[in-house]
């Protein structure tokens, strides 16, 4: 272990007390109000509450060696220890507390602070159904849903690192940087490193067809249009049963204003993947435009059957009725469509509309 | 001979107009302060102003008025019918200051005189035109002044009741105060592409739209609630579009929003409106999602004999055309038509005009920012963008001919409001832009178009005088265009009142027919092209 990652596995430990004592110490008050401390386990947990964690380790010893049954200070001896970062005299008890401890609060704890060690000790495959577990029995909860983010990123990292250390001249580098250029809107350089590994790889599938959406998301200038089409081309190429390139080539001749070649790409995904609603969407949308509403109808029908939440998929419906003189089904769907409009309820909306109750000053 | 001219007309009519910025030259040379250049602190500094051209007085030469944001005044220029413009703002009495928004003329009084109505984030003002001489602040006396600080944007003159005496019409954005409104990046609404910047329209309050009726004693009356105007909440209302959309002889009200749904006001005929803009096909986009509606424009661009719609929107968007395929109802033809490639433009003023006087109504729309912070990124999104110019093949569809325009279509500005008018009477449109914190652009084509025109005023007698909703329809070398004279319109501005039509080779129309507001028709025969026509309605 060189200096860094000693420095770094500190770290690792100093933030894991950090987040036991941040992270719990709201749910710990509430279960474990702070009263006169008579016990060894009651002054331990005490101690541990105020960040004392060394001196709450040896209060909570004592409490076991007098009673071995005693669950909390079992329990928040472990924590106790994951907190000072003595994560492996911890583990054991973390794990056989997050199974067995009838207490729900206890239980949590447990396995909070038993993935945080497993991270901490860069054991991340064993954080990973920890994770799992915690989100299935807590669900909706903050703590583990931001446990649960902090392992998968741990484990996407590990992989990425392993990755790039062992096969750094591999097509798949370049893609995998490139996608993460993508998560990070930054467009141009994941066209840069797609195009590397279509020089590496030049038979790889999917390659073009991520190029081609790149160029698309990076640039606004109709050029790029053609740009991404050579692109979803390249990718029909080497795989000609590919539905999502024909329905890129199909919306780029759409917003070209060539709607009959348009069609013809859409019908071909279609063709190619059935149940692909965007494609549905799309011929039956170009079906209203062109009167045909015997053939358009069915297939918004279906997409709206396939997706009910499908909003472009209600309005193109709701158009196609109304073109069609079904103005009682226009309305239906209509009213569908200012169901789904409506901005979901949650803590944003919440904020927003105490913002918009609070009329400035006329 | 007659074969060579029309063929000779053609071929010009394909070659790309010239068009150059002379608004130097014509004297148009002050700058119009309009909030934050490098950073906008609040949305007010964002949607200013409007442009307006308007022959205040009669003597058949369009003028120019042009609105300023906080820190400057409007200001009027005379159209000195050289090429040049004068500064008649203090002899006018209009000078002015704080956030002017909009404009709309119209003759509310009938006294002859083409009367203006400014918008403002704070006091609108109703500026009666005395004669040509002076313009007098009648808002007051006119019961137009408000009970509280308003964000007041598009407006329109509009004779909805047929009673002759044109009614108003007033878009309301949001309610906003420098006290209250959040700063840059306080809520997940105060950021665009990752940057912190001012707050808004989302997370802002609401505000309703105003109806005022024209009680024919220069005073009016707050029927926004009678109407059923004020019923339609929930949307952030720029710009304004009054024309009979259904074809029923009643004018409605069309009405974009920024990131909401827009509304289509559908005349009753009995002094109410109904809302009825998504079964009509013009509240979203294709896929019924809301756009950030800026600027509004109408025309039959596909000569099928209705009036069709164009709005401008929001960079990532497309500006959409909606074709009108009878009885009011829409479709959303923006792809079909060829005009879905640009997104990365924030489009504000826009404009059918046909600039070829071909026959068939180009399109050109001025383009910029809200948050200059975008130059920061070094995308090819701009605070300060050139103006769009699409030519009509005539075919139902449009091709983007701004590069190959001319310099004015290169200059980047970011520009607002756009009115368009003929200020020499020689049959060829000019554009007047207002771009923030700059002069406005002043731009004429440095040939004359290639085709042949009319230039039509009407005079209303048993309809208001400004004959605001008179829909005319021109017919020469066998088609026949119509077109609506309309008060307020494109982002927040005032076209010339007068309609342009194009007649390509044909150097006569056969008829003009006008329908009044009145509901009286006038048809006029075998009127020869390249003229400045007055056409007066009846007297009873």
């Amino acid at each position: 272990m060189n200096a860094d990652e000693r420095g770094s596995k500190r770290v690792a430990y100093l933030r894991l007390s950090a987040f036991i004592c941040g992270s719990f110490l709201a749910s710990l008050l509430a279960a474990f109000p702070l009263l006169a401390a008579d016990s060894p386990t009651e002054q331990g947990v005490a101690a541990f509450q105020q960040g004392r964690y060394l001196e709450a380790s040896r209060l909570l010893e004592d409490a076991l060696r007098a009673d071995p049954r005693d669950e909390p200070a079992r329990t928040f001896l472990a924590l106790a220890r994951a907190a000072t970062g003595h994560c492996g005299d911890a583990v054991a008890d973390l794990a056989d507390r997050f199974q067995k401890s009838p207490d729900p609060l206890l239980a949590r704890l447990a396995g909070l602070a038993l993935a945080q060690c497993f991270i901490a000790q860069e054991q991340t495959a064993k954080a990973l159904p920890i994770a799992a577990q915690l989100e299935a029995r807590y669900p909706g909860d903050a703590d583990v849903l931001y446990l649960s983010a902090r392992v998968h990123m741990r484990a996407f990292n590990d992989a990425t690192r392993r990755m790039f250390a062992s096969t750094p001249a591999s097509y798949r580098v370049n893609q995998l940087s490139a996608e993460i250029f993508e998560t990070q809107n930054k467009f141009a350089e994941a066209a840069a490193e797609y195009r590397k590994a279509i020089e590496k790889n030049p038979r790889a599938i999917d390659l073009h067809f991520r190029l081609g959406r790149a160029i698309l998301l990076e640039s606004h200038s109709p050029e790029a249009l053609a740009k991404a089409q050579t692109e979803f081309e390249a990718e029909l190429a080497l795989n000609a049963g590919d539905a999502a390139a024909e329905f890129q080539i199909g919306q780029i001749h759409n917003a070209c204003g060539r709607p009959d070649e348009a069609l013809r790409h859409f019908r071909k995904a279609l063709d190619l993947s059935p149940d692909f609603p965007e494609a549905a969407l799309a011929v039956g949308r170009m079906r209203v435009q062109a009167k045909q509403y015997a053939e358009a109808i069915p297939l918004l029908e279906r997409v709206v059957g396939m997706q009910p939440a499908n909003e472009p998929a209600h309005y193109s419906l709701m158009m196609a009725y109304r073109n069609s003189g079904q103005l009682e089904k226009a309305r239906r769907e209509q009213q569908v469509l200012e169901k789904l409009q409506r901005p979901p309820e949650g803590e944003f909306t919440d904020f927003l509309k105490r913002l918009g109750e609070k009329a400035p000053t006329q | 001979m007659k074969a060579f001219a029309a063929l000779f007309l053609l071929a010009a009519a394909q070659s790309a107009p010239d068009f150059r910025d002379i608004a130097k030259e014509a004297g148009l040379t002050a700058s119009f302060p309009n909030g934050g250049e490098k950073t906008k602190e609040y949305i007010i500094e964002t949607t200013g102003s409007g442009v307006a051209f308007i022959d205040y007085d009669n003597d058949g030469y369009p003028d120019i008025f042009v609105l300023s944001g906080d820190g400057g005044t409007n200001r009027m220029y005379h159209n000195d019918r050289n090429g040049r413009f004068t500064d008649v703002t203090a002899s006018l009495g209009l000078t002015s200051s704080g956030w002017a928004e909009g404009v709309c003329a119209g003759d509310y009084d009938n006294d002859g005189y083409t009367d203006l109505f400014v918008t403002y984030w704070g006091r609108n003002r109703l500026y009666r035109n005395l004669g040509g001489q002076r313009f007098e602040d009648v808002t007051a006396k006119a019961g137009l002044t408000q009970d509280r600080v308003r964000y007041n944007t598009g407006c329109a003159f509009l004779d909805y009741d047929g009673d002759r005496h044109l009614d108003l019409f007033v878009a309301n954005y949001l309610k906003f105060d420098f006290a209250t409104t959040p700063k840059a990046g306080s809520n997940p609404y105060c950021f665009y592409r990752g940057m912190a910047v001012n707050c808004g329209p989302r997370g802002l309050p609401f505000e309703t739209n105003l109806l005022y009726h024209n009680k024919g004693d220069g005073t009016f009356e707050d029927v926004s609630v009678k109407s059923g105007i004020a019923k339609a909440n929930g949307h952030y209302s720029l710009a304004v579009l009054a024309q009979d959309v259904n074809d029923d002889g009643r004018p409605d009200i069309y009405v974009v929003g920024d990131q909401t749904a827009a509304t289509l006001f559908i005349n009753q005929g009995d002094g109410t409106f109904t809302e009825e803009a998504v079964m009509r096909g013009v509240a979203f986009d294709e896929n019924g999602r809301e756009l950030s509606g800026m600027g509004l424009a109408s025309a039959d661009y596909d000569g099928d004999g209705r009036l069709d719609i164009f709005r401008s929107d929001f960079s990532d968007e497309r500006s959409l055309l909606y074709r009108n395929t009878g009885d009011g109802q829409f479709d959303d033809v923006t792809m079909a038509a060829g005009l879905a490639r640009n997104t990365r433009f924030v489009n504000w003023g826009c404009a059918f005009l046909d600039f070829e006087n071909s026959g068939w109504k180009g399109l050109v729309v001025v383009n910029g920012h809200v948050f200059p912070e975008v130059d920061r990124q070094n995308i090819d999104i701009h605070s300060r963008d050139h103006a769009t110019l699409y030519r009509n093949t005539g075919k139902g569809t449009f091709e983007d001919i701004s590069g190959e325009a001319g310099p004015a279509f290169a200059a980047r500005h970011s520009a607002r409001g756009l009115a368009t008018a003929d200020i020499d009477n020689d049959g060829t449109l000019e554009i007047l832009a207002n771009n923030q914190n700059e002069p406005p652009s002043l731009w004429k084509q440095s040939r004359p178009a290639a085709g042949h025109w009319l230039l039509l005023r009407l005079v209303g007698t048993r309809s208001n005088r400004s004959a605001i909703g008179a829909r005319v329809a021109v017919t020469a070398g066998g088609r026949t265009q119509i077109d609506e004279v309309r008060s307020g319109g494109s982002y927040l501005s005032q076209n010339d009142l007068r309609l342009h039509f194009g007649l390509g080779a044909a150097t006569r129309a056969d008829s003009i027919s006008v329908r009044w507001p009145s509901g009286a028709k006038t048809v006029v025969k075998d009127v020869d092209a390249g003229r400045v026509v007055t056409i007066t309605e009846k007297g009873v």
